[in-house]
């Protein structure tokens, strides 16, 4: 025993995997110590990106320092007027016919550019001329809209508002001026922005992992011990015990299991469909492949001679069982286990994509996060990455390491495949 | 024929029909343990808010009966067996009066039309990639294995959502949903070809990527196992090229990926109905999707019932090809 | 003096293992072999036969490796040719191959006429499809094989008759050496009695110039072979007559190996084997 764990870690392919996985399984059992948000809890209204976000009515009680940034103004104008904005300005000038030599998108130019355009920039003008590339009223609008962000004040007082909705000048600030983001009395860090419910993903995502976690570890023990223990019997027992269990389980291989955990599902209902009753359906709907295998191990095993043995000295079926076969699959019972681990996680998201996920108020699941960012645009409309991309990322990673532990303890087991 | 071929053939067409009634029998019942009417629920739907106890009662009688649901459980599985057969499938619960086979007649033929070639194509792709690999060992099993393995580790929607998101969300090479482009109406002229089979790509290709970590895996396994077969030392020895011997090799790792591809296309069809879903592809797995959404559990139940039964009819053929194109199944099935 | 047909002057060879040691399986061997003659190959399992059977015709795969020596077939120094050249003119005609299990060597997928062809045409002869299938099906009645195993597949035939089919096949082009590795082993009695004749009758007929028969059944070595070879350790221990070494082996480790063999009861192996390699 202990000479095959020593070998089993001796497996680069597994420890690998094994590495991987014990860092999800870590950061899960540990990040809410460090978190101790509600990961159902909305912090915004819809998808923010990722970023440190500091109240903006806070940073007046901060103080303000003078920090000699010297790219400071050029960042300044890329925030408030940026290339793809400048691109549109020298558009338009060019459809107008102005002479545009010696313009460009470029910081040092800009400031040419923008006396070209408030030389050359005619709302009526614009509306009445449809010139070319900007005919459609959505582009004159933006047009518009352009230009009264160059024409306001970029360098606006910061003001609050006191009262009955009366705005006060507290302070002006300097172009020069900065506040430190530790003294703002609320900020908040979000590493993977928000989702759609404006829930901090990261949070989010942490407990989702937890929860598919369990969700696979539930579902692969019920499936590998129905189908080692199915498998057992057919394949030790016999006769018409193995006729009836292999005539089930004909049935179910041909049946895909997903077309039936779908009817499962749905015939349950939503608000039935806990956690733990997803996971236990998954594993009662996967048993059948592990179920098989076993059994043709057990039927090879049966006959040995230190079975015979066995059973000549009277030994009970359960001590035959456990001491003179199981030893024998048990590397396939473990290595069957860590991929029905794996293949239920994915059978819990692709459920929940389909709108057949575990109960969304309770509790979140990686499924059911791919869902939310499908139901809400998040690949599309909003184009908000981080709802979706670190969802299929520990996805991923947690089936990639799960598939190299078991192919590491693959080449352990069966060195012949090793080649 | 020969007797073992008869009793081969015999034995694959009994499971056939075990099974196809086992998946009618299962379609059946599974909807019916569902907890909650859905018959109350349409008429609280349906009804004006002011009617009487009475008014409720009697539309419940009155949908009950429309939907069979006041007839004993076998005349209620006659007619769903009845309804499965003439190809209608029953009322819709959500959309009443709608038959089923009015709101799914179409997506069946876009889900075959997608599906089809591109389990067909991924599991060709598999194959080559796979004995590929188990030729050219060095640099894959060291360099390339553990990429592929995670490649082959991102599930099936997160790849679909991935292409989604880089070939038409952003470089906008694609549409980024739907099968034609909204405004067409559907018909035989060279502008509605060129919209569906520019919304044909990204499912499609998404569906191939999911068929193809599977297959690959299996084949460089098949392939290393042949590769070390004593043919293999053999015909060496007798001074055949090694360019033959490799067409040996893959020809007879790929004749079992045959029965691969029947065992696996159950599970491939599952994670292509998700990828439809992405795409909002008009197919089954979108009317499985909108049908689940609004609790439509006769549409439910066609669809899984017309997915088990082309994935039955699918393996059916599958086996039936494979024993006779390989001669080694024919010797070991056929006596 | 007859013409020698294989002449091999201290052949070695070894495998790579996966760790990287080197393991001399065959070491520093010598042997030859007239026209007409054949010679048997003794030897416990392991001791580097089959190894020696592999690395005699001069076509070596990883993980066995060429280290030094030279073997000549009909006077023709084929050590050190580039492998293609080796594939095309040494293998199949100068030195053919009939494997330790001749049961799984036809590729079960083709037809045993059409790997023929496949066997042909690969060393560019002359001949279009239709000669090979007559060249091959007068081979097989002059065998006295079934002509129509040709339309086969090897799962069609049985254990016994593939056996044949395969030394057909390795034979065709009518070999100057052939090595046998344990052809019969594995077979029942009466197809190993129909083997063995039929290696007779194709020395006999002139098909195969040589042969080298390597088994760990000595007795058959006495019926079949002229001279009798032991190998222990990778080395040559001792040579001589089928009849010499079966009676009257001179090495103690032939001595052990015969007696071992030819004395049936259990228990009588007594015979205390160096540990280290006899010299």
């Amino acid at each position: 025993m202990k000479h095959t764990l020593k070998n089993v870690f001796h497996s680069p392919r597994f420890l690998v995997g094994f590495i991987i996985f014990m860092t999800i399984l870590l950061t899960v059992l540990i990040y809410p110590y460090f978190v101790q948000r509600d990961p159902l809890q909305g912090l915004g209204k819809g998808f923010l990106s990722p970023g440190t976000y500091v109240s903006v009515y806070d940073t007046n009680n901060a103080g303000t320092y003078r920090v000699e940034l010297p790219e400071a103004n050029d960042n300044r104008l890329e925030a408030s007027v940026p290339v793809k904005d400048r691109q549109t300005m020298l558009d338009y000038l060019t459809a107008m016919g102005a002479d545009v030599s010696g313009l460009d998108t470029s910081n040092e130019n800009f400031h040419a550019l923008l006396e070209a355009w408030n030389a050359n920039y005619d709302e009526a003008d614009a509306k009445k001329n449809k010139y070319d590339g900007f005919a459609t009223q959505a582009k004159r609008n933006e047009l518009r809209r352009l230009n009264n962000r160059l024409t306001s004040d970029v360098t606006a007082a910061m003001s609050v508002t006191k009262g009955e909705g009366e705005a006060a000048t507290v302070a002006s600030v300097a172009t020069s001026d900065y506040v430190k983001v530790s003294e703002v009395a609320n900020s908040i860090s979000l590493p993977l922005g928000t989702d759609n419910f404006g829930r901090d993903t990261l949070t989010e995502l942490v407990k989702a992992t937890g929860i598919s976690l369990l969700v696979g570890l539930i579902a692969g023990s019920i499936a590998t011990l129905l189908g080692l223990l199915v498998g057992l019997l057919a394949g030790y027992v016999g006769g018409i015990v193995d006729d009836i269990l292999m005539f089930i389980a004909n049935i179910f291989t041909v049946i895909p299991g997903f077309v039936l955990l779908i009817l499962i599902y749905s015939a349950l209902g939503a608000e039935s469909r806990g956690i733990t009753t997803c996971a236990v359906i998954i594993g009662i709907t996967s048993w059948v492949w592990t179920a098989r295998s076993v059994r043709s191990q057990v039927i090879s095993l049966r006959n040995r001679d230190h079975v015979n043995l066995s059973k000549l000295s009277g030994h009970s079926l359960f001590r035959i069982v456990t001491t003179d076969i199981l030893p024998y699959i048990m590397s396939y019972v473990v290595m069957a286990f860590i991929l029905q681990v794996s293949s239920g996680i994915l059978a819990e998201a692709q459920l929940s994509m389909l709108g057949l996920g575990p109960n969304p108020n309770e509790l979140p699941t990686l499924g059911l996060m791919m869902n939310w960012a499908k139901l809400f645009g998040a690949y599309t409309s909003s184009n908000a990455w981080w709802a979706y991309f670190p969802v299929i990322l520990v996805i991923a990673l947690i089936s990639f390491s799960l598939n190299l532990m078991n192919t590491g303890l693959d080449q352990v087991f069966n060195p012949t495949l090793r080649d | 024929m020969t007797k073992g071929m008869r009793k081969y053939f015999k034995k694959k067409i009994f499971w056939f029909v075990i099974t196809f009634i086992a998946a009618v029998i299962l379609n059946f019942i599974l909807p019916r343990l569902m907890p909650g009417d859905p018959v109350n629920s349409i008429v609280g739907k349906n009804i004006s808010p002011g009617a009487t106890q009475e008014q409720v009662q009697e539309q419940i009688i009155y949908y009950k009966h429309q939907f069979g649901l006041d007839k004993s459980i076998f005349g209620q599985f006659w007619d769903f067996v009845k309804n499965a057969f003439n190809g209608t499938f029953g009322v819709s619960y959500s959309q009443y009066p709608r038959l089923v086979s009015d709101i799914i007649g179409s997506s069946i033929w876009w889900t075959v039309a997608l599906q089809l070639p591109a389990i067909i194509v991924g599991w060709l792709l598999g194959n080559l990639l796979g004995a590929v690999a188990a030729y050219k060992r060095g640099i894959w099993d060291k360099g390339l294995m553990p990429v592929s393995l995670f490649f082959s580790a991102i599930p099936a929607f997160g790849a679909s959502v991935i292409l989604l998101v880089v070939f038409a969300v952003t470089l906008g090479w694609a549409p980024v949903n739907g099968a034609y482009d909204p405004g067409m109406i559907p018909g035989f002229n060279l502008k509605f070809i060129g919209s569906v089979i520019s919304h044909y790509q990204l499912p499609f290709w998404s569906i191939v990527l999911i068929s193809i970590g599977g297959q690959a895996v299996g084949m460089r396994s098949m392939s290393i196992y042949e590769l070390n077969a004593d043919y293999v030392k053999y015909s060496r020895f007798l001074g055949i090229k090694d360019k033959k011997i490799v067409r040996y090799v893959f020809r007879n790792a790929m004749l079992p990926q045959v029965t691969g591809l029947a065992m696996s296309i159950g599970s491939m069809v599952g994670g292509a109905l998700v990828a439809e879903t992405i795409f909002s592809y008009p197919g089954l797995g979108m009317s499985m999707y909108a049908a689940i959404n609004s609790s439509d559990y006769p549409v439910i139940s066609a669809c899984t019932l017309i997915i088990t039964i082309m994935v039955l009819i699918a393996s059916f053929l599958l086996d039936i090809i494979y024993a006779f194109i390989d001669p080694r199944v024919k010797a070991a099935q056929f006596d | 003096m007859a013409k020698k047909m294989l002449e091999v002057n201290q052949l070695t060879t070894k495998y790579i293992t996966r760790q990287g040691e080197d393991v001399y399986s065959v070491d520093h061997v010598s042997l030859d072999i007239e026209e007409g003659k054949s010679l048997g190959i003794a030897g416990e399992s392991g001791c580097g036969k089959s190894t020696l059977a592999l690395s005699l015709m001069g076509y070596y795969f990883a993980p066995l490796h060429y280290t030094s020596g030279t073997i000549k077939v009909d006077g023709k120094d084929i050590t050190g040719l580039d492998p293609d050249v080796v594939r095309k003119t040494v293998l199949g005609t100068d030195v053919a191959y009939i494997p330790q299990a001749a049961m799984n060597a036809l590729n079960p997928t083709r037809k045993v006429g059409k790997f023929i062809e496949d066997v042909i045409f690969a060393h560019e002869l002359p001949m279009d499809k239709k000669q090979i299938r007559e060249m091959a099906e007068q081979r097989f009645a002059k065998l006295g094989l079934p002509v129509d195993a040709l339309d086969k597949h090897s799962v069609e035939l049985s254990g016994g008759m593939r056996q044949r089919v395969v030394i057909a096949v390795s034979t065709i082009l009518n070999p100057k050496v052939l090595i046998a590795d344990e052809p019969s082993s594995a077979l029942d009695v009466t197809s190993q009695k129909m083997v063995i004749k039929m290696m007779k009758d194709m020395m006999a007929e002139g098909m195969v110039k040589s042969m080298i028969f390597i088994t760990h059944e000595l007795p058959l070595l006495y019926n079949v072979t002229d001279d009798i070879m032991v190998m222990y350790a990778g080395q040559i221990v001792e040579r001589g007559s089928a009849k010499e070494m079966v009676f009257d082996p001179i090495h103690p480790y032939s001595r052990g190996l015969m007696r071992s063999i030819l004395v049936p009861e259990e228990g009588t192996r007594d015979v205390k084997l160096p540990a280290r390699r006899p010299t």
